[in-house]
């Protein structure tokens, strides 16, 4: 167990390392000039070169990502141009909030794909299927930010229930412990902020995981059909066990294994689609930083956002193995 | 009785899928339902069970458990039977148990709902009255971890467990090999004859059934075609059909005879529907004009018009004359050996699956490879195809060392060799026509339409199947049928040898005949060599010319069959045949 996530986390450096070239090359060979924009629009043009061959930005590009692997060995991975500040430090502070919502989609999303899975596959063969699977389809269909756009005006504009910007009322004080405000609200031991800060989560997550939620319930239907036509699902039935028992005891978790991989897959695309919702509920994470560079052309920032994305999804994609080997006795040691 | 079926008929819609079907099964005894595929014996456990396939239903007759009304019971009621009072053993042992939960768990979950107090003991018990090693060890362990073997072991163990009074085994041993097929079956009478169980016992082997039932029924075309007390049967079958199943089976003593195969297949469905008089009428050897206008009803024997006429169905005794076998090797193998590493990162270890083979094939001569599951005879014929690098040794293919790995090898070895795997299922492509299959060997050497469609009209000739085929995809296909393409397509160039993983086994005797007696004209026909890997002697026997004997990856003997199969040397020849005879 240990050896195997050992064992991926070795194989995650050289993906990382080609990650990183990946995203240093692309950024360099943009037409964006980060020397000039670093400086105010009365610069000449001499005083912009100058500081161009102060940033190495003249010299090749293989030795430029060699001095900026050698920075970031040491942590370095240099300072926002435009906000003016280590781009770790601008990580370490949005990079929690990101989590935040994509854990709370992925659970909006587990909870209604699962249930919707179970619902479809015990209404196999019935009329009212057709109804249900109508209805994923619309929900597949709608883009989250179509989602978001819609709960903002029902929920928000139209119902008042739920605030649809930022995290907290900007009136609360927001406990600064770990970035991450569900746990720090519960450290604090503020209930009114935890509560401020559910409610600011609500929507974001609520659009974000819907439109997740239809392939888990299609995967765990289908490889529910499949795990029925085994022989030992006939064989419990034939030992006399409820249809009850069956399915949760003995179905769920041989048909969990294809829906494992899928929510792996998706949690990845999930930090993706959090950018587009971030921006439409002005919620300070990864994502708003990530628009924001881009819009300034910030190179630095774009580059380590890049590079924790890569790290996410590999952390995720570590942790959907070894859960596997978990559920799936047959991978461990034989 | 404890189990009782009158007239019980089901349809398939409005087709007939058992008809008038009567059986009855008095407490502790053993009753064998026999019949080939289609014949509808495993219908007749799925009606008890109540687990029809979609569309089909019971319409007429009755079916009592102890006087119970099975058909009619709530299913609440039915339900609580299940497990309790009457138990299953199924067919594939290794897919029977829940891949993700131990044998522990999976036994527990059983003694629960049986209400069985003090489950770890009670499962320990069980688990050692089916005689495996180390029950408490087996418990936290998982299906995959476990031979075919002790899974039905485990399984017959479950099934017992609830001391029930009707057993219900559908072809438990069919996925096993000989020597454990006769262990298991060992367990299952010891455990019925200690508990008292009644049996019902569906298979599609007579001998098998006639070993250890009281009773036979024989299922032809979903109805009862024969009955009576196992020994008579087997002794005097009084129904062609009976008498025919026999004779289509190859005996594993005494002369060796030649096959009867029963010509075309049992009419499906549809096609019986139609049929007037005697459903066997079309295929029977002594069926008269009578025959084919009244359908004879079951006798206190038989359903026949012409009993007195079975036993007059033979087959000659006399050996048919070997083709002769050439003196030059086409293969010749040498200190073969092959080691499989397992285990992981630090713990390094090795499996060896093949060691030390040394044996030849000469032209012209079909050699046999038995040995039980696990003994390297599959192993080795991957070898000899090229699927797996030997780590020692030598295969010399027509005078020629193709060993290892190269162009050359891989050309001459196309040429010489063909293989022809165990499942036809999965052999052969679904989305192909067969008539691109068999000619599959053509389509490397770019060889024309024209040119493959007229050799692939010549091959269906030879294995016996209708020019329309051709065009037809294996799914339309019956086993036998698939298995017979599955031959074609290696012999399409016509190799000097065949190698053949398992081909007849898992399908019914009747098209088990059919395939010996057609790779027997095949061979007089081209003159190929053929090393069959078989777990069935009686198969062996009656085909091959020469026997190797293979146990945990050594040859321990070999030699003419004829001597080997009367007077085996090794200690594991002769457990191999005492549990083939048995």
């Amino acid at each position: 167990m240990l050896l195997i996530l050992g064992r991926r986390a070795l194989s995650a450096i050289p993906i990382l390392f080609v990650v990183s070239l990946l995203l240093f090359v692309a950024l360099r060979v943009l037409p964006v000039d980060p020397a000039a924009m670093s400086m105010p629009p009365s610069a000449t043009l001499a005083e912009i070169d100058a500081m161009r061959s102060q940033m190495g930005l003249d010299r090749p590009l293989l030795e430029q990502y060699g001095i900026w692997l050698g920075q970031a060995a040491h942590g370095d991975f240099g300072q926002s141009l435009h906000l003016r500040r280590p781009v770790l430090r601008l990580v370490a502070d949005t990079l929690p909030a990101t989590i935040e919502l994509a854990v709370a989609a992925m659970l909006v999303a587990s909870v209604l794909g699962v249930g919707g899975g179970l619902l479809l596959f015990t209404l196999r063969g019935r009329r009212s299927e057709l109804v249900v699977e109508t209805g994923t389809t619309v929900l597949m269909s709608v883009p989250e930010f179509l989602w978001a756009l819609l709960f903002i005006f029902v929920f928000g504009v139209l119902l008042h229930a739920l605030p649809f910007t930022g995290r907290l009322d900007a009136s609360l004080p927001r406990p600064d412990k770990t970035g991450f405000l569900l746990l720090d609200a519960i450290l604090v031991g503020r209930a009114d902020v935890l509560w401020s800060a559910l409610a600011h989560l609500v929507l974001p997550a609520v659009a974000l995981g819907l439109a997740f939620a239809p392939p888990i319930m299609r995967v765990l239907r289908s490889s529910l059909l499949d795990v029925y036509h085994d022989d030992y699902i006939r064989q419990a039935r034939l030992r006399g066990l409820s249809e009850g028992r069956i399915l949760w005891r003995h179905a769920l978790k041989n048909a969990a294994l294809p829906m494992l991989t899928l929510m792996g897959v998706q949690f990845g695309f999930l930090f993706g689609g959090s950018l587009l919702i971030e921006v439409i509920y002005s919620y300070p994470g990864l994502g708003n930083l990530m628009v924001d560079a881009v819009r300034n052309a910030d190179l630095p920032i774009i580059q380590i956002v890049g590079l924790t994305y890569c790290v996410l999804v590999l952390a995720i994609n570590t942790l959907v193995d070894a859960l596997y080997v978990v559920l799936n006795p047959k991978l461990r040691g034989r | 009785m404890i189990l009782h079926a009158e007239s019980l008929n089901v349809c398939m819609g409005d087709v007939p899928v058992l008809r008038n079907v009567d059986l009855s099964l008095a407490a502790g005894q053993v009753l064998g339902l026999v019949g080939e595929s289609g014949a509808g014996k495993s219908m007749i456990g799925r009606v008890i069970a109540r687990m029809l396939p979609a569309a089909f239903a019971v319409t007429g007759g009755s079916l009592t458990f102890d006087g119970a009304n099975l058909l009619a019971m709530p299913a609440e009621r039915h339900r609580a039977l299940l497990g309790r009072d009457i138990a299953f053993i199924p067919q594939e042992p290794l897919t029977a148990l829940n891949p993700v939960l131990t044998i522990g768990h999976q036994f527990n979950e059983h003694l629960k709902r049986l209400g069985i107090p003090h489950r770890r003991e009670a499962a320990l018990t069980a688990l050692g009255s089916v005689h495996l090693r180390d029950p408490a060890g087996l418990l936290s362990r998982y299906p995959h971890q476990l031979s075919g073997g002790m899974c039905q072991r485990v399984l017959i163990a479950m099934a017992f467990a609830a001391k029930p009074r009707l057993v219900i085994a559908d072809e438990p041993t069919t996925a096993l090999d000989v020597t454990t097929e006769a262990r298991i079956m060992d367990v299952m009478v010891e455990l019925q004859r200690a508990h008292g169980t009644a049996v019902l016992f569906i298979t599609h082997n007579l001998r098998l059934a006639a070993r250890i039932c009281d009773d036979i029924a024989v299922l032809y075309s979903g109805a009862v075609v024969e009955r009576g007390v196992a020994r008579d049967v087997l002794a005097h079958p009084a129904h062609p059909y009976t008498r025919c199943l026999q004779l289509a089976d190859p005996p594993l003593t005494g002369p060796r005879r030649a096959l009867y195969a029963l010509p075309e297949n049992m009419p499906g469905l549809r096609e019986a529907m139609r049929t007037k008089g005697c459903r066997f009428a079309p295929r029977c050897l002594i069926a008269v004009e009578d025959c084919r206008r009244i359908d004879p009803p079951l006798g206190p024997r038989a359903a026949c018009l012409r009993t007195e006429f079975t036993s007059g169905i033979a087959t000659p005794i006399a050996e048919a004359a070997k083709p002769e076998i050439g003196t030059s090797a086409v293969l010749e193998v040498s200190g073969l050996a092959k080691r499989f590493a397992t285990g992981g990162l630090f713990r390094r270890a090795a499996f060896v699956a093949v060691r030390d083979a040394d044996f030849v094939v000469r032209d012209g001569e079909f050699v046999a490879v038995v040995g039980e599951s696990g003994s390297g005879k599959s192993t080795l014929g991957r070898l000899l195809v090229g699927l797996e690098t030997p780590t020692a040794g030598r295969i010399m293919l027509g005078g020629q060392d193709v060993t290892w790995p190269s162009e050359a090898a891989r050309r001459h070895r196309v040429a010489t060799v063909q293989m022809v795997f165990q499942d036809p299922q999965s052999a052969l492509n679904p989305r192909r026509r067969v008539a691109d299959i068999v000619t599959q060997a053509m389509e490397a050497r770019g060889a024309g339409h024209a040119a493959r469609r007229s050799r692939a009209r010549e091959l269906l000739a030879e294995i016996g199947l209708p020019e329309e085929a051709a065009e037809r995809t294996p799914q339309q296909l019956s086993g036998g049928q698939k298995q017979r393409v599955n031959i074609a397509r290696a012999l399409c160039s016509l190799p000097r040898l065949l190698i053949a993983d398992e081909i007849v086994s898992g399908l019914d005797v009747s098209v088990q005949a059919q395939l010996l007696i057609l790779l027997a004209r095949l061979r007089t026909e081209h003159r190929f060599a053929l090393l069959l890997i078989s777990h069935d002697l009686a198969v062996v026997r009656h085909l091959c010319d020469r026997v190797l004997v293979m146990r945990a990856g050594e040859i321990v003997e070999q030699g003419d069959v004829g001597d080997v199969f009367a007077n085996p040397q090794h200690e594991y020849t002769r457990e191999l045949l005492a549990a083939a005879s048995a």
